[in-house]
């Protein structure tokens, strides 16, 4: 081993080296550098996720991914939409329709609000703004039937729109609420379904009746 | 003699005839000074503003809502019209202050996530180390009063309708509390959670550049380099 006891490392030759310091945790939007890019992207991403559970309220199949997203956007456009459309259809027609657009305002969302407390309390293990995101999207086969039924009125307000109204109204309340029931219900044990069930059917009964009895003035 | 702490750029190697260490010729010869970068990233260390849009907004759809709620009889005599374009402002409002102006004017965010046993939590993320895009003081400093402002207001307006049994707008006027005060409740709790590991972080920041000169230290991409204390002999 004599050769090697002379190991040295000639001056001429650099020693160099580079040492990187990690710049703190790297949070999802350090590589945004711009305002417009994201906000556009994140304005897309939501619009596209609002119109998928739109789909699949038609559509309605147990899906566990379309859940964790929940958004309220589709509600409050649901909402609005219904509540336009049902606005200055009552008796006293002296007022604008202002207190008949906040009442069906309160009447959707705290009857929402009710049957989540109502669900959580029985158990069950959906969030609450999940609930919410469910029970406001199944509005969607209402507010179709509410469209259809201005449209026939328009034609007419005698027996025969009156009976097409019901059927078109019937069959948008059970759409309704067979979706909503596919999502909630199995988030219960299986002996409370009928508890949970029962004010999801008297929410959109509610929601129906107020549809059903519109008459323009 | 030899470069064994570092690595010189821009400058000869120490001078073959004397044995002093170069600095004499580096007038020389290029300038070996920090560059910061272009000047662009000069403006924005100094501009007092940096994100003058997402400042514009997260003022913008808050102030509009308060005066059309004020105001709303000179625009129309329509309470339909007035309601719905006072939920849509701030409902905007609500969603630009928490997913855009929060994360670029403060470095917070708070959103909820559900996972897979469908349980959900609230997430509060706070940046921790600034950039050269983070925030200015006074962009901070009109953040957070547009943020307790408004929530302040929308509840004398509470009080303003109950009193006045205006009971049309109360409606309305809770949805507003309910979608200003959330914002406000999400990002104090953001900002109480990153307390408590800023010290931590500042600390562990400054040990860092007293690290032993020798090592050369890459900062950017470019030119910046801290150069180590050099033995020549």
């Amino acid at each position: 081993f004599a050769g090697l006891a002379d190991v040295s490392i000639s001056e001429d030759i650099p020693v160099e080296g580079e040492i990187t310091v990690p710049v703190g945790s790297h949070s999802p939007d350090e590589d945004f550098s711009t305002l417009d890019e994201p906000v556009r992207d994140t304005i897309m991403r939501d619009l596209k996720a609002v119109g998928k559970k739109f789909v699949h309220v038609m559509y309605p199949k147990k899906s566990s991914t379309l859940l964790r997203d929940w958004d309220l956007w589709g509600p409050l456009v649901l909402c609005v939409s219904l509540a336009l459309m049902l606005q200055g259809g009552s008796a006293d027609s002296k007022d604008d329709g202002g207190p008949q657009f906040a009442e069906v305002f309160v009447i959707i969302w705290f009857g929402a609000v009710v049957i989540t407390l109502n669900s959580k309390l029985l158990g069950g293990t959906i969030s609450f703004f999940q609930s919410l995101c469910v029970l406001g999207y199944c509005v969607l086969p209402l507010t179709v039937a509410m469209l259809v039924c201005r449209l026939v009125l328009l034609a007419g307000s005698g027996t025969i729109s009156f009976i097409v109204r019901l059927l078109v109204v019937l069959a948008m309340f059970g759409w309704s609420t067979l979706a909503s029931t596919a999502f909630l219900a199995d988030s219960q044990p299986p002996n409370r379904k009928a508890l949970v069930v029962y004010p999801i059917f008297l929410f959109y009964f509610v929601i129906s009746w107020m549809i059903l009895t519109f008459t323009p003035q | 003699r030899g470069a064994a702490g570092g690595r010189w750029r821009g400058s000869p190697g120490p001078s073959p005839l004397t044995d002093s260490p170069p600095q004499a010729l580096v007038d020389d010869t290029e300038d070996v000074s920090l560059d910061f970068g272009s000047e662009e990233e000069l403006a924005l260390r100094k501009a007092k503003i940096r994100h003058p849009v997402a400042t514009f907004f997260h003022l913008f759809f808050r102030v509009s809502a308060i005066i059309t709620y004020l105001f709303c009889d000179w625009f129309s005599n329509s309470f339909v019209a007035c309601f719905v374009t006072i939920l849509l402002l701030l409902s905007f409002d609500f969603w630009s202050v928490k997913n855009v102006t929060g994360r670029l004017l403060v470095g917070l965010r708070w959103w909820n996530q559900i996972d897979e046993d469908g349980k959900s939590h609230w997430v509060f993320e706070a940046k921790k180390v600034p950039t050269i895009t983070a925030s200015t003081e006074a962009e901070a400093r009109i953040f957070w009063l547009g943020l307790i402002i408004c929530p302040v207001i929308w509840t004398v307006f509470l009080f303003s309708t109950l009193f006045s049994l205006k009971l049309k707008w109360l409606a309305l006027v809770i949805a507003g509390i309910s979608l200003q005060t959330a914002n406000l409740y999400g990002y104090i709790h953001c900002k109480l959670g990153g307390q408590k590991s800023i010290s931590r972080t500042m600390s562990r920041f400054f040990v860092t550049a007293d690290v032993p000169k020798r090592q050369t230290r890459r900062i950017s991409e470019d030119h910046i380099e801290e150069h180590g204390k050099t033995d020549t002999n």
